[in-house]
């Protein structure tokens, strides 16, 4: 009997993997887990604190870079590398794990709506509309000013704004996959909801949601950078957006760019990177779905 | 086309399924329904391929999908075994009872790309509906059974185990398709179209591969396509559906060398290459398709019918029978 | 073909080679063949074939990144020097060479009425005024055979059924009186019923014209008593080229042959056991040296493999690309030479009858 050797077209798909992860993938790559290491690892790593005041007698902060402070200082002598990484740590926290709330909200209620339709669907695709309509900033600035202004709620509030998106896009994706034969197919196996959903959705619609992750991080990071200027991020500690905001007065800005311009080129390498890495991964997949056989 | 009537039914023990007046009707917009099929009855017998032509939009898709209730039909009965003493009435199932019987009808699909999960490896499609019906892991023996499935349709288990459907080609995937359907053990396999979109020399493989499928672990087959040539190729009974209704049932022998409704000769002799039975006129035809929101009154065929007369407007006909196994809906049946 | 006067569409040795990321793709692999004026001819093969990329060479359709060699001769003019002037010649394609593709949906512009799209052409390459325009695009759309032509030149194309939308698409290829008009797989996504009136019409057309015609296609019946000569592809390459009834009646290339053998047929009885052809077509990237159906036909022998067969004359206006054409003593010797020894030159295995190995009735199913 003959049988299949080898399928056609194995060798190939390799080829176009390997081609397709170049310099423009691992560049930003590199700097993120760069970025995400050093956050993680700020309390054992030798950095200064940065909260101390390091005021040099007879000269007026804010100091510029130096062999001493490499970013320079702020107004008041606080070291500017040890507190942008204390704020990476703020900021990609409320980033990642907003997004890691949205998604899980948003996507299972997207999903489960996409896939049972009736009244579950209406019901949710009237949530999300709702949501959509109401103006984020306010309903952000709403829930910090009833409650406070941690790290918690801050990453809470941005949540509540991306569950609407995030569940439209995991609705529309489950649906135009519910409708492909694979899932007939299962179901005329006798496969119940919660498996065609785990196992047959799940996995194809994770891939556009993918790109959609990353892109939501960057977004929460900015929106946190909003809240800052607004006044409204946490109400201790360091966040990317607030030391923006306190080197973006005009004064500092001519006399001491660097106050804030060490954490502007932070979070733009770091927004840079992530959509980066969005894009790739994403025209990556896209290969692997439509490179089909014969 | 008429239509109604069910004097095409077929009684008896070796019935194995009965559709009767099958209704699938879809809202679209406000007030407007989509007659989808109309009326519908037909039996299969064991053992038997039962073949349904009929042109994009004529039901046959949907009557497929309603008879493994994907979705529900909105009337009608599809009976497994109706004259066994033991009949399952499948619209009359729901939730886990209607679960329990699933795996007795599977289907195959036009599509074989499409038909697949992209992202699940080739075994485990293969090996779903038997995880679906085991505790936990599906054992040696489980195992064993997708192995064979998988030499009997021609696949290498080994290629299977490892590779996903986009590293196979059409063909190949049509013999996955068809394995993941086999490994639950059903009574009938219903094709939707399985060869039309492959290439023709990819053709044959699949439906000399369906015939051994059907021979190998005794299958009844409803074999749905437009393709009036593989359709003679593989049935013994045919059904010519037009517009959600049936024109013509019968025997496909007395089918093909005496069809007797007008649509069924337009459709032997407009085939590339056409029927020894109709002559170049029976093609012809009016272009005026009528859309299934609005199906014409009478007999639904009649727009385009070059013999339609003043009663084929007012009266819709009856399904009568000719000669032994053959019948039609038609006021002028070609005798 | 004459071969008295020079005809008027002459293709040679074309090849067009894709570069993709697994490789350089030989789509195209010396193709050749003549278009007489007011004949027409049929370019049949499967997909992957190299039929639809042959067409749209002559269409300059091709993606720029392709890369074309040969010699493509349109009326004493080199349609290839053309196409890298690009500017100049705006009023050749869509006037003189005109097109007509599979899915009319999508070679209509979803959001204009018909009447437009067909005016359009012949405002834009033939300078009409918008009246003139208007009134020959009724009379265009009278001509294809569509009722009420003046209701329906004020429709959109989704108002159309897709029998109509055909015709519409023929009527806007045909706008600019084109002595050639290439249909690749017109009939394809239409059904059966309407399928034949098309091919009838087109057929009709080409005849009151004086047009030539090529039908690309999978289907060698819609060739079947409609085109003067068939072209069968395979692989990037010409298998057979003769007159239509000469690939019916007598087909000299095993593919050909394979081809017509594999197809059910609507007057046999039923279940009659079909004969596939064993294997698969050759790697696009890799094409072989020798015969590129050598690995799949029942005759192959040594010389086979080693040097790909020419297209060479075998009759009357008949040629194949063949060492053992069908019908002739080389094909018996072959056939009965593998026979005896069981397998052919590439070691596909063959039956004492001269079968191959799993076309036959019992055999266990293999690899598509």
């Amino acid at each position: 009997m003959k049988l299949t050797a080898e399928p056609p077209m194995d060798e190939s798909s390799e080829v176009v993997k390997a081609r397709r992860l170049g310099l423009g993938f691992w560049l930003p790559t590199g700097w993120m887990i760069l970025i995400v290491g050093v956050a993680l690892l700020a309390p054992v790593l030798p950095l200064k604190d940065p909260t101390d005041y390091f005021i040099r007698p007879g000269e007026r902060p804010p100091y510029p870079p130096s062999a001493d402070h490499w970013f320079g200082t702020d107004q008041d002598a606080r070291d500017m590398f040890s507190r942008i990484i204390s704020g990476a740590r703020v900021s990609l926290a409320v980033g990642f794990m907003s997004v890691a709330m949205s998604f899980i909200v948003g996507g299972a209620i997207g999903m489960v709506a996409g896939l049972v339709r009736g009244w579950f669907d209406r019901l949710a695709s009237f949530l999300f509309l709702v949501l959509l309509s109401f103006p984020g900033l306010v309903l952000v600035i709403l829930i910090i000013t009833l409650i406070d202004r941690s790290v918690l709620t801050i990453s809470v509030t941005l949540a509540i704004a991306g569950i609407a998106p995030v569940g439209r896009l995991a609705r529309a994706a489950t649906m135009s996959f519910a409708e492909r034969e694979f899932v007939i197919a299962a179901r005329t196996l006798g496969a119940r909801n919660s498996r065609i959903l785990f196992r047959e959705l799940l996995p194809n619609v994770v891939i556009p949601m993918g790109a959609l992750v990353l892109l939501g991080v960057a977004a929460a990071i900015v929106a946190e950078g909003g809240l800052a200027f607004l006044g409204l991020s946490l109400e201790k500690g360091e966040t990317w957006g607030k030391l923006i905001r306190n080197g973006a007065g005009s004064r500092v800005l001519r006399d001491s760019p660097w106050v804030a311009f060490g954490p502007i080129t932070v979070m733009f390498l770091t927004l840079a990177s992530i959509n980066y890495i969005g894009d790739y991964l994403r025209d990556f997949f896209n290969v692997r779905e439509t490179g089909l056989g014969r | 086309m008429a239509g109604r009537g069910t004097v095409q039914l077929r009684g008896g023990e070796d019935v194995i399924l009965r559709v009767e007046n099958l209704v699938q009707e879809f809202p679209v917009g406000r007030h407007r329904v989509v007659h989808a099929v109309s009326d519908v009855s037909f039996d299969l017998l064991k053992g038997e391929t039962l073949g349904i032509v009929g042109e994009s939009g004529c039901g046959k898709s949907t009557t497929a999908r309603a008879l493994v209730q994907l979705p529900p039909p909105t009337s009608g009965r599809v009976v497994l075994d109706p004259d066994s003493g033991n009949e399952v009435d499948l619209t009359g199932l729901s939730g886990n009872d209607l679960r329990d019987v699933r795996p007795r009808l599977q289907m195959i699909f036009q599509d074989p790309i499409s038909s697949l999960n992209p992202r699940r490896r080739v075994r485990d499609i293969v090996s779903e509906g038997l995880e679906i019906w085991s505790d936990g892991g599906i054992g040696t023996e489980g195992q064993e059974r997708v192995d064979e499935v998988l030499h009997a349709v021609g696949i290498d288990p080994a290629a299977a185990a490892s590779h996903r459907p986009h590293q196979f080609s059409g063909g190949q995937c049509q013999r996955i398709s068809i394995a993941r359907a086999l490994t639950v053990d059903p009574e009938i396999l219903i094709c939707d179209e399985p060869v039309s979109a492959l290439d023709v020399s990819v053709q044959a493989k699949i439906l000399n591969l369906l015939e051994d499928m059907k021979a190998r672990y005794d299958l009844s087959l409803i074999f749905i396509s437009h393709d009036l040539s593989v359709v003679r190729n593989v049935t013994d009974r045919v059904v010519v559906m037009y517009l959600g209704k049936i024109c013509e049932v019968g025997d496909a022998d007395r089918l093909y060398e005496a069809p007797a409704h007008p649509y069924t000769r337009a459709l032997l002799a407009s085939a590339p290459e056409p029927a020894r039975s109709v002559g170049v006129a029976d093609a012809v035809l009016g272009d005026d398709i009528p859309s299934p929101t609005e199906p014409p009154s009478g007999c639904r065929f009649r727009t385009r019918c070059p013999l339609a007369i003043e009663k084929c407007a007012t009266e819709e006909p009856q399904m009568q029978q000719l000669d032994g196994d053959h019948f039609v809906a038609c006021h002028l049946p070609r005798v | 073909m004459t071969g008295r006067q020079a005809p008027l569409l002459s293709v040679r040795d074309l090849k067009v080679v894709f570069p993709t990321p697994i490789g350089m793709v030989h789509a195209v692999d010396g193709v050749s063949f003549d278009l007489e004026a007011g004949q027409s001819m049929g370019i049949v093969g499967e997909s992957g074939s190299g039929k639809t990329v042959t067409a749209k060479t002559l269409m300059n359709l091709l993606p720029s990144y392709a890369l074309v060699d040969g010699s493509v001769t349109f009326d004493g003019r080199d349609l290839r020097a053309l196409s890298a002037e690009r500017k100049s010649e705006k009023h050749l394609w869509g006037v003189e060479i005109s097109m007509v593709f599979q899915d009319p949906m999508t070679s209509l512009n979803p959001v204009k009425k018909v009447g437009e799209q067909i005016a359009e052409s012949l405002r834009y390459h033939l300078g009409e005024t918008r009246t003139a325009a208007r009134r020959q695009a009724g009379d265009l759309l009278e001509q294809v055979g569509i009722p009420e032509p003046g209701r329906r030149l004020d429709e959109y194309p989704h108002q159309l059924s897709g029998g109509l939308r055909q015709r519409v698409v023929i009527a806007a290829a045909l706008a600019c009186e084109p002595r050639i008009l290439i249909a690749d797989e017109p009939t394809t996504s239409l059904d059966v019923t309407v399928q034949k009136h098309i091919l009838d019409l087109l057929d009709d057309l080409r005849a009151e014209r004086g047009m030539s015609m090529i039908l690309v296609t999978h289907d060698l019946g819609v060739v079947k008593g409609r085109t003067d000569e068939v072209m069968v592809m395979y692989a990037g390459r010409t298998m057979e080229e003769a007159p239509t009834e000469e690939i019916f009646s007598r087909q000299s290339h095993p593919y050909t042959e394979a081809l017509m053998e594999t197809i059910p047929k609507i007057n046999s009885a039923g279940h009659t056991r079909l004969m596939p052809i064993p294997g698969q077509p050759p790697v696009t990237t890799s094409p072989p040296i020798g015969c590129p159906f050598a690995d799949r036909c029942r005759y192959t022998t040594d010389r086979c493999v080693a040097q790909g067969p020419l297209l060479e004359a075998l009759g009357d206006d008949h040629q194949v690309a063949c060492h053992t054409p069908v019908g002739t003593p080389a094909a018996e010797t072959a056939l009965a030479a593998n026979a005896a020894r069981g397998h052919t030159a590439t070691g596909l295995e063959i039956h004492h009858s001269g079968v191959p190995v799993g076309a036959v009735a019992d055999g266990p199913a293999e690899q598509v």
